[in-house]
């Protein structure tokens, strides 16, 4: 294969193509109750090393999860936090991708909700009439 | 009929809201400094919002997606980044003027010097967001905020020289006792405060707040487009009213008493009284706009779960930011600094701000996959092509022109 010649066509792919900057970089992430969760802040990727080529025959890179917290200020500013850090949205929650990104499951079981319900525990139900509906 | 009633209601509300502490303080100052030479700049910042206001309720309507969202997925995360630092750092300095105008107003009614007013106000405000339907907040805000109606009876009472008056607004000329940079830096701010970008973020947010489909787009188009110009009429009244009173007599309107001073004098009392009214009841709307708006868009640009129509456990995030705002707002004004100078600064910096709302509101509103068959008309692409010029060479001259001037001084 000559590395500065045009790419090969991709093979046929069932299913939908998603652009990752397109369609899934800084989507608004819902859950399936349809409560905002997230922004989806970055993205990760298994089977893939930046700046290493991908060997002819192996294993196709896939998309393994949707990332949010503090990832996104490494996105912007540059950097990585450490693999332990990272707050995932699994991409096998994932129920579809339209102009947001909507999850099979409730916000209230992710990871990626932990501020909202600490804030909710510990300062906005405290004040009175914080559990009060307005309609 | 109720039909009808509803829509009697949508324009009341769209007429009372329009006017905010940015257009009472530019209007009268320019007015009193410039005469109705500036009018012009009303008509074009009405038309503006007119077109911008609608297309990003178009945009919530037909996608369910509010301003700030959108414009984090169009700008990406660093440009969105930045344009949510300078969107919020306007909109903070805008909540501080409102709260600034709300006991300034409730000073003119008690004597009471304005610092001690300014607890008053910021728990009436934060009370208001944390318990009120949204739906009653507007309507109540927006109806009282006729009241400065008022400004157009006290001009007719005023019996001013018409033909003058029309002649400084149909020939604008450079005043002799002011400069070229002056009048000009006065057009900016005057854009910047018919044009703030809060209005888009409120008014897009209120849309999914209230639940818009592309059903309730009628209703809206007309809300807009008849109430935002009536709202544009009163801000040109309190410019007129300056101009017949307070510039003749060499006053440059530096305080909110001097921006009521022309309706005392044309309606005695009772017109003082519902004026003072009337500025509470729109710096106090205006106010929890902006509070609001705060909320929105760092929520938007995050992603949290949002909305007044959420019990607040259900937007944690979003009402503990709007609370820390208004801390820091009241934080600000604690400092004595004066609310009408806060005001002046806020609408050249929204008019700095400008481009960076309008122009991701223009493209998404374009994008068929968030519009379907509601994306833009051509006259309203070629409007407003015609209108990111402007606000362009508005937002480009801006910083220059204020040091020219000396911030108009």
């Amino acid at each position: 294969m000559n590395p500065d010649g045009p790419l090969s066509p991709h093979p046929p792919v069932a299913g939908r193509v998603l652009d990752a900057q397109l369609h899934l970089l800084d989507r608004q992430v819902l859950d399936a109750d349809g409560v905002p969760v997230t922004t989806a802040d970055d993205i990760e990727i298994d089977g893939l090393e930046a700046g290493v080529p991908i060997p002819p025959g192996a294993p196709a890179p896939s998309l393994t999860a949707l990332l949010t917290g503090p990832v996104l200020g490494t996105r912007i500013f540059g950097g990585r936090p450490p693999s332990s850090r990272l707050i995932r949205i699994l991409w096998k929650d994932v129920a579809d991708v339209g102009i947001v990104i909507s999850l099979g499951v409730r916000g209230g079981s992710l990871d990626a909700d932990w501020v909202e319900r600490w804030v909710r525990d510990k300062i906005i139900a405290r004040i009175p009439g914080g559990r009060h509906d307005p309609r | 009929m109720k039909k009808l009633l509803g829509l009697a209601l949508g324009v009341l509300t769209a007429i009372g809201g329009f006017v905010d502490i940015g257009d009472l303080v530019t209007n009268a100052v320019v007015g009193s400094r410039f005469g109705l030479s500036l009018v012009w700049v009303v008509l074009v910042g009405v038309v503006g919002i007119c077109l911008f206001a609608n297309m990003s309720g178009r945009v919530a309507a037909a996608s369910g997606r509010a301003t700030f969202e959108v414009i984090r997925e169009r700008l990406g995360a660093r440009a969105g980044l930045a344009n949510l630092g300078a969107s919020f750092f306007i909109n903070l300095m805008t909540v501080t003027a409102e709260l600034g105008g709300i006991a300034l107003a409730l000073q003119l009614a008690s004597s009471v010097q304005y610092l001690l007013w300014i607890p008053v106000a910021v728990v009436a405000v934060w009370i208001v967001i944390w318990r009120v339907r949204f739906a009653i907040m507007e309507n109540v805000a927006g109806l009282l905020g006729l009241c400065l109606v008022v400004f157009a009876v006290a001009l007719f009472l005023l019996k001013p020289d018409w033909a003058n008056l029309a002649g400084q607004a149909l020939a604008p000329a450079v005043p002799g006792s002011e400069t070229g940079a002056g009048y000009w830096y006065y057009a900016v701010a005057l854009f910047g405060a018919a044009m703030t970008p809060y209005e888009v973020f409120f008014f897009s947010s209120g849309a999914v707040e209230e639940g818009w489909s592309v059903k309730d787009l009628g209703q809206a188009r007309s809300n807009v487009l008849v109430g935002f110009p009536l709202g544009g009429l009163l801000s040109v009244s309190i410019a007129a009213c300056a101009a017949v009173v307070l510039l003749p007599a060499g006053v440059a309107v530096t305080s909110l008493s001097q921006v009521v001073l022309p309706v005392a004098e044309g309606g005695g009392k009772l017109a003082l009284a519902f004026v003072i009214v009337g500025i509470l009841a729109a710096t106090f709307g205006a106010a929890l706009e902006t509070t609001l708006s705060s909320g929105y868009t760092l929520a938007q640009f995050f992603g949290w779960s949002w909305g007044k129509f959420r019990r607040p456990v259900q937007a944690a995030r979003f009402h503990l930011s709007m609370i820390l705002c208004l801390v820091v707002g009241v934080g600000v004004l604690a400092t004595g600094v004066d609310p009408v100078l806060v005001t002046e600064y806020s609408v050249v910096f929204s008019a700095i701000a400008l481009p960076l709302t309008y122009l991701p509101v223009l493209i998404v509103a374009n994008d068929p996959q968030y519009m379907g068959h509601h994306v833009n008309k051509r006259p309203v692409n070629v409007l407003a092509m015609i209108y990111l010029v402007i606000i362009l060479a508005a937002s480009v001259a801006a910083i220059p022109l204020m040091i020219i001037t000396g911030a108009g001084s």
